[in-house]
């Protein structure tokens, strides 16, 4: 890992997004404090803990296993933290129970060791366990990777609440760019050990610095800016391509032929190919798409972002 | 698998209990209610009496049982002590060096026991290196000899139930996940209390069986008693070897035999019971 270099300010919520292996763990265990880096400093609230062990930097971790404790039930397991650091027993029980009630959890539920929780209410006890020592800093590690779509989502939904209300600092780590783009106010991506491209989802994504950046996004067309006048690389999200009668009023515009579908819901993706050039995707609604397999395609000025071409 | 199946399965098993363990302890029982021959023949056949049992429980035999009894607790709480400890380092150690260590505790077992007992016995003589560097030392003025008493007999039975103990609590041990110390590192605990409110209540488990195998192996300790000890502090398995081939009173060793069969199982389902009932084990 190397060159990696970034800030969350205070009760902001940066997400690290990059594929399995690309370091993104490995950084939030530096920050928390897991790990000894070689080299580099993390500052968490202005001071340098580089040196200081986990116990001592007061950051909530919530892992991609959850880590909870199978031998206490849900409310010792939330308790926990507060009872290292010497509270009343009564005051850490009372504490965790509001911290449970706040994330879900009904009384009878918050006696259970998690073997017997679901995992939707295990990630619950995790991010309350989390929360309730009142961290200078929320690290989340791959924290909706065991769960189901749905779930994922309606958790994604109440974490962003919580993190709000509690204006805790967070990290998160994740492999998923939808959950990246949803919840974050900074999006950094990784790779190889490196920080590509720290912003806000917006600018990541419709602003991408390099193709890795772009594809890791989502779906991109990186098309060689040669071919449209341009220099660099152009990428341009399928969404952004228009299709039909209004393509012709586009600076960039042709015919082409649909060589394949994929019907998702109320969008459809197409993959257009023109004679001897790359596939091009088209994001459009599903209604829109006619059965022609010969479509007019246009690209919008203002759709095209040029990527200019430094180091791969 | 059907249940026919895993009957079979289990069959020759069963044979091996009913003819090798069940069969004996009935001769067993059999020959501690025979009359003593007093050393013309085995025992006096045709007799029943309940004398033997009476000998192996008189004033003498209860002090006997009582100092097996405490030995064995000793050799448990020791080796468990001792094999923590070692599981506890092992686990932290990388993956060679961890086959490397694994091993080395179970290195011993590929000697005879009694190599072993004859061995800590040169360790432990007047003449041996320990003694020797002492005196280097200056620690004492003449060489001692540091067998012959009952901590060398404990030493020695240790060293036997050991590597059992640390290979129990290594598989304990290796249930444990490490995220979930690391978890309690993050949520505050120091190195101490995430071992105290994580590991350790993980670890009973581990605990307990290597405290029921050593209790059961020290309460029948025989070599390190005989061969390390003094000839007064014995335990009742050294006292059953006396009766049977020293006197040739079978009779006599026999019932020693049952009640020392008897004192193990009870402690090591005591000890179970007790284990339980603090809510251990969970």
């Amino acid at each position: 890992m190397r060159d990696v270099s970034f800030g969350v300010t205070a009760g902001g919520f940066l997400t690290l997004l990059g594929p399995s292996g690309c370091g993104k763990t490995t950084l939030a265990k530096l920050v928390g404090g897991y790990l000894t880096p070689a080299a580099g400093r993390v500052l968490i609230l202005g001071k340098d803990v580089t040196a200081l062990p986990p116990e001592r930097r007061n950051a909530g971790m919530v892992f991609q296993s959850y880590a909870l404790f199978p031998h206490l039930s849900a409310r010792r397991n939330v308790s926990f933290g507060l009872e290292v650091r010497g509270l009343p027993y009564r005051t850490c029980l009372d504490r965790a129970d509001g911290m449970l009630e706040r994330v879900g959890l009904t009384p009878a539920e918050r006696d259970r060791k998690p073997a017997a929780l679901s995992g939707g209410q295990q990630q619950r006890v995790a991010l309350a366990r989390a929360l309730v020592i009142q961290p200078d800093l929320l690290l989340l590690d791959e924290p909706f990777a065991n769960l189901d779509r749905l779930l994922r989502e309606q958790l994604r939904g109440e974490l962003r609440r919580l993190q709000r209300e509690n204006g805790v600092t967070t990290i998160m780590v994740t492999h998923d760019p939808e959950e990246a783009l949803a919840v974050s106010d900074l999006v950094g991506v990784m790779n190889a050990g490196r920080l590509l491209q720290v912003g806000p989802p917006a600018e990541v994504y419709h602003r991408p610095r390099t193709p890795f950046v772009a594809r890791a996004l989502g779906d991109a067309n990186l098309i060689d800016g040669a071919d449209l006048g341009l220099s660099g690389t152009v990428m341009v999200r399928p969404e952004r391509v228009v299709i039909g009668p209004v393509a012709s009023g586009c600076l960039w515009h042709w015919t082409a032929r649909a060589v394949g579908r994929s019907f998702l819901g109320p969008d459809a993706v197409v993959e257009l190919e023109r004679a001897g050039r790359p596939v091009l995707l088209v994001r459009v609604r599903a209604a829109d798409l006619s059965a022609t397999s010969d479509i007019e395609v246009g690209i919008p000025t203002d759709a095209a972002w040029v990527i200019p071409d430094t180091d791969p | 698998m059907s249940r026919a199946t895993s009957y079979l399965l289990a069959s020759p098993a069963g044979v091996l209990v009913a003819g090798l363990l069940l069969g004996p302890v009935v001769l067993l029982v059999r020959v501690s209610l025979y009359e003593p021959a007093g050393g013309r023949g085995f025992f006096v056949p045709g007799t029943w009496t309940g004398d033997n049992f009476a000998a192996a429980t008189d004033h003498a035999g209860l002090r006997l049982l009582g100092f097996t009894a405490a030995f064995g607790a000793a050799v448990a709480a020791t080796a468990v002590a001792l094999g923590y400890a070692l599981a506890l380092f092992i686990r932290s150690l990388g993956p060679t060096a961890r086959r490397v260590a694994v091993a080395a505790v179970l290195l011993p077992k590929l000697a005879s026991a009694l190599v072993v007992m004859f061995g800590l016995r040169q360790l432990l003589s007047a003449a041996g290196p320990v003694s020797r560097g002492l005196v280097a030392l200056g620690v004492v003025a003449e060489p001692v000899t540091l067998s012959r008493n009952v901590f060398a007999a404990l030493a020695g039975e240790v060293y036997l139930v050991l590597p059992y103990a640390v290979l129990v609590l290594l598989i304990q041990l290796g249930r444990i996940d490490p995220a979930w110390e690391a978890a309690a590192r993050g949520l505050g605990a120091s190195r101490w209390q995430a071992f105290r409110r994580v590991t350790l209540p993980l670890s009973v488990p581990g605990l307990v069986l290597a405290g029921q195998l050593g209790l059961m192996c020290g309460v029948g300790a025989f070599l390190g008693p005989m061969l390390l000890a003094n000839p007064a502090d014995q335990t009742l398995a050294v006292e059953v070897h006396r009766q049977a081939f020293d006197r040739q009173n079978w009779p006599r060793a026999a019932a020693g035999a049952v009640v020392l069969t008897l004192t193990a199982a009870g402690l090591g389902a005591l000890f179970a019971l007790a284990a339980r009932r603090s809510g251990g084990g969970r």
